[in-house]
């Protein structure tokens, strides 16, 4: 077995190199430089010589490692079972001691504006991380469009803030009602689509979406954005530093000096309890009877129909549900920025927000949390490698994808037990 | 008459050309297990899919007698089958939900009640006390029925997990959780061993006669269809070619030609 492992390995590496040569020969290897006004070849066979021979040994452990686990495929590596073993066991006490550090994280003596802003963001892709987990992770429906209920939530939120004038928390709600009704209307023509075929369609409602709000000028000023957006108050108290006449502000109705910091660490706990409250509402509703349905209808939808359950209603309000709190990130979002436009809800949004739902292991709450620092912490640490920033973040997912197929957390507890109620 | 249980009439399927279920009459009676036999391709899984709202016959009529009261069942699509009629199936490939526990499998299966009693989630949110006392009946409904195939032990290990024989007494005892009038079941002895078959016979007699559920069989393991069938119809190429007793049926000359080829 061992001779045969290192035989087989060499073979493949050997190959890897080939085609590493093949592809870095031309591109690395043959360079062209201006030379006295001429185009010549200049060749630099030892860097493609370096490429390839990493490749090679690179690809030799890596077949050690799986030609090895190869009678165990599909099963996930020891590290990272140990990992969920440990997350499994002490969940309560992690997810506890989290909510504890997030609460007094602005506190901290480290935690200046780069972090705050940081955790700020975090925070937003948690909370639709959550938001998408309901429609990915527990129904089963790949939504590739999951950023248009946000950019809908954003701009119903902006619109209504700054023509009619009211409140963040009136707002709010209607923010959610809006995007919770793009979510059935999306729902609708997508019904009796499974799989790929999903995934095309709503990849296209939010580029639909984005399009929209672009070309719709009289309304969402197109591509100049809406601006002005009204900023939080923290109970009808403002976060000003020179109030209009007569208005008390933050600062002076609590006696402090004014700091821009406090208006980012009210963001902060906004945002904190919006993600939270996602999350109890989702592990809530999903030990009651639509959320079984759901996870039922990603399972088998022609057993449930067997059954009598209702897959046009169970499917939309997955939808439904989930594109609201994407439209309650969404209203943050705005409110936050005080200035969007349709650059801020692209495709890429969404990839992210659906990787890190995929990575963190479909359904598993405490697995988006896990992946969003992973993912999102990796493109800030790579913030000064910028032309790098990408590269690191689909080999962070290749990683997962290796070593966790099935995302970081892919252990499912079962909604309701008979040891509790037997 | 009132002891018909469902009465159909000439029910006619066409996929384009060919005709799947050609002109087909019978009926099934209360507290009766009803078995449609024929060798493979007869059309056995047409006629359930038909019955259950997978698929719109092309022709005829199917009536289900529930509580005396004469229900169409051509009016109901898919899951309204289930929901409204109170008709339940199992498929001949097991349809379990592999990746929820035994105990969530049995309480999807109800879930329309549980969809009421939780106020259409708005009562489940609030955790109001109804909604936990209908959850509770719910879980003892389920725990009632997985004693009897033996299986409470299991209840919160995944479904995917069991050994065949024991999904497909899941399969049947979750069918049975929507309360049905009609259990229609797709081929249920399907690879079960001896013993298996046996404690399946028990099961099905079981809900005939304590249950008072009808119930409509496809199978093609003669030990189960003798053994258990009060009434046989056999399809051949879509049509009816026989009904009668399990005795008549094993005994009648269309029955043997159509399985065995004629002797010239």
């Amino acid at each position: 077995m061992g001779k045969d492992l290192i035989q087989k390995s060499v073979k493949d590496s050997l190959f890897t190199g080939i085609i590493a040569l093949a592809l870095f020969g031309p591109i690395v290897g043959l360079r062209t430089v201006a030379k006295n006004e001429v185009l010549v070849v200049e060749p630099k066979w030892l860097v493609v010589l370096l490429i390839v021979i990493f490749c090679a040994v690179g690809r030799f452990f890596i077949n050690i490692y799986t030609f090895k686990k190869e009678q165990r495929r599909g099963e996930s590596s020891s590290l990272g079972k140990a990992i969920a073993h440990f997350l499994d066991e002490k969940g309560a006490q992690i997810a506890i001691g989290a909510i504890a550090f997030s609460i007094i994280f602005p506190f901290m003596p480290f935690a200046d504006r780069y972090w705050m802003d940081i955790a700020i963001m975090m925070m937003t892709y948690i909370m639709l991380g959550w938001g998408l987990n309901i429609v990915i992770g527990l129904a089963g429906l790949l939504d590739l469009g999951y950023v248009a209920f946000y950019a809908v939530g954003a701009y119903s939120y902006a619109l209504f803030a700054i023509h009619f004038g009211w409140s963040f928390w009136i707002c709010l709600p209607i923010a959610g009602l809006f995007a919770g009704m793009f979510g059935i209307l999306l729902g609708f023509p997508v019904l009796r689509l499974r799989g790929d075929y999903l995934a095309i369609v709503t990849l296209a409602f939010g580029e639909m979406i984005r399009i929209l709000l672009l070309n719709w000028y009289e309304l969402t000023k197109g591509p100049d954005g809406l601006t002005g957006i009204p900023r939080p108050s923290f109970f009808g108290l403002p976060f000003k530093r020179y109030p209009d006449e007569g208005v008390e502000t933050f600062h002076t109705f609590f006696g402090l000096e004014y700091d821009p910091m406090q208006r980012i660490i009210f963001l902060y706990y906004l945002i904190l309890i919006l993600a939270l409250i996602t999350n109890a509402f989702t592990i809530k509703i999903r030990k009651l009877p639509v959320g079984r349905a759901w996870e039922a209808l990603r399972e088998d939808e022609i057993a449930c129909k067997s059954l009598g359950v209702n897959p046009r209603n169970t499917k939309l309000t997955a939808f439904a549900v989930g594109a609201m709190f994407g439209g309650f990130a969404g209203s943050f979002f705005a409110t936050r920025q005080a200035f969007i436009s349709p650059e801020s809800f692209t495709f890429i949004e969404s990839a992210i927000i659906v990787a890190i739902v995929v990575l963190g292991g479909m359904g598993s709450q405490t697995g988006v949390v896990l992946s969003t620092i992973f993912l999102i912490g990796l493109i800030e640490v790579f913030r000064d490698f910028e032309s790098y920033r990408m590269v690191a973040f689909g080999g962070a997912m290749v990683l997962i994808m290796i070593f966790r197929p099935r995302g970081i957390l892919a252990k499912r507890k079962p909604t309701i037990t008979m040891g509790k109620h037997g | 008459m009132s002891n018909t249980l469902l009465d159909v009439q000439n029910l006619t399927m066409k996929f384009g050309g060919l005709v799947a279920i050609d002109d087909l009459s019978f009926s099934a009676k209360k507290d009766q297990i009803t078995s449609i036999i024929g060798p493979n391709g007869a059309g056995k899984t047409t006629v359930f899919n038909c019955l259950t709202g997978f698929y719109k016959a092309t022709a005829g009529s199917m009536y289900l007698n529930k509580d005396n009261n004469k229900m169409d069942l051509k009016k109901f699509s898919d899951f309204k089958v289930a929901q409204k009629a109170g008709v339940a199936r199992t498929f001949q490939n097991i349809r379990l939900f592999p990746q929820m526990s035994v105990l969530e499998n049995m309480m999807v299966a109800q879930h329309n009640k549980l969809m009421v009693a939780s106020g259409f989630s708005i009562l489940g949110l609030i955790n109001s006390r109804s909604f936990l006392q209908k959850e509770k009946e719910a879980v003892k409904i389920s725990k009632y029925w997985l004693d009897i195939i033996g299986l409470t032990n299991r209840a919160d290990d995944n479904a995917g997990d069991l050994p065949y024989g024991d999904q497909r007494k899941l399969e049947i005892v979750r069918a049975m959780c929507i309360d049905p009038h009609l259990l229609c079941l797709d081929e249920p002895a399907a690879g079960l061993n001896a013993k298996e078959s046996a404690e399946l016979n028990k099961l099905l007699k079981f809900i005939k006669n304590d249950k008072k559920t009808g119930i409509l069989l496809i199978e093609h393991d003669m030990s189960v269809v003798m053994g258990i069938s009060d009434h046989v119809v056999v399809l051949n190429y879509g049509k009816k070619i026989f009904e009668g007793t399990a005795k008549e049926t094993k005994n009648s000359p269309e029955v043997i030609e159509a399985y065995l080829g004629t002797e010239d």
